[in-house]
């Protein structure tokens, strides 16, 4: 079963990240990096993407004339997508498990890092 | 250069289409199959996932023994990610041309839905190793 691990983040999420000391972000750039050749390692790994900030997030729909009409106004509330790893396993646990240890990734401590787990159906029907 | 490009659902449970008629539901899958092979013929499609429903959804993280905590409570105002579409492409007004289509995706009754998509630039995997 596919399932998609996802880090989600406040609109502020990258500025605070990037306003951590040096050596936290390089700690956790560190963890990220090892997570993910252990994952690859253990053949769980099917892919893993960073976002870029949100700052250059847009939202767009098409106008009646097909063309795009793009938006970057989002709600306050709005949580965006800053990473995910999507993970091939035998069940939830497992995914849950893999979860977890992302979830330990080192960081201020100010609020836990919550993973959001999600089956994959598979790609479009 | 790479954009995600995202279908976000505003309501945790079941999807909505899943509610639509036969086939309204059939008409919107085999727009998305159109899609996603004419994006695999021009080269500009990376990868592509549809996610299952959202009652399913559950936040994780490690207790202090390092074992899994799971909840399944989110709040009213989180949206869920639906399904996303990868893409490689020469510029940002390719991708949001590419949105603008998907966003065109017939609904229930057959119109166009118009529905957001969230689009944002890609920018590696995971950090890789210093060579």
């Amino acid at each position: 079963m596919k399932y998609m691990l996802m880090m989600n983040t406040p609109r502020d999420g990258y500025a605070k990240y990037m306003s951590w000391p040096k050596q936290l972000i390089a700690a956790n750039t560190d963890f990220m990096r090892a997570f993910a050749r252990k994952l690859a390692e253990a053949g769980e790994l099917v892919s893993a993407t960073g976002l870029a900030s949100p700052v250059q997030a847009k939202l767009v729909r098409a106008g009646d004339d097909g063309r795009p009409i793009t938006d970057g106004v989002f709600p306050e509330t709005k949580e965006f997508l800053a990473g995910y790893w999507i993970v091939q396993v035998e069940n939830t646990a497992r995914a849950y498990e893999i979860a977890a240890e992302a979830s330990t990734a080192p960081g201020m401590g100010d609020s836990p890092l919550m993973i959001e787990v999600r089956e994959v159906m598979s790609a479009p029907p | 250069m790479k954009y995600m490009l995202m279908m976000n659902t505003p309501r945790g449970g079941d999807y909505q289409v899943m509610s639509w008629p036969k086939q309204d539901l059939e008409a919107h899958i085999a727009f998305m199959i159109g899609f996603a092979k004419k994006l695999g013929a021009a080269g500009e499609l990376v990868g592509a996932e549809g996610l299952a429903s959202p009652s399913q959804a559950k936040l994780v993280r490690a207790g202090a023994n390092g074992n899994p905590v799971t909840d399944g409570v989110f709040p009213e105002t989180k949206e869920f990610l639906a399904g996303y579409w990868i893409v490689q492409v020469g510029s940002a007004e390719r991708a949001y041309e590419i949105a603008a289509e998907a966003s065109a995706a017939p609904g229930a009754g057959g119109a166009p839905m118009n529905m957001g998509i969230e689009v944002r630039e890609v920018m590696s995997g995971p950090p890789k190793d210093p060579e």
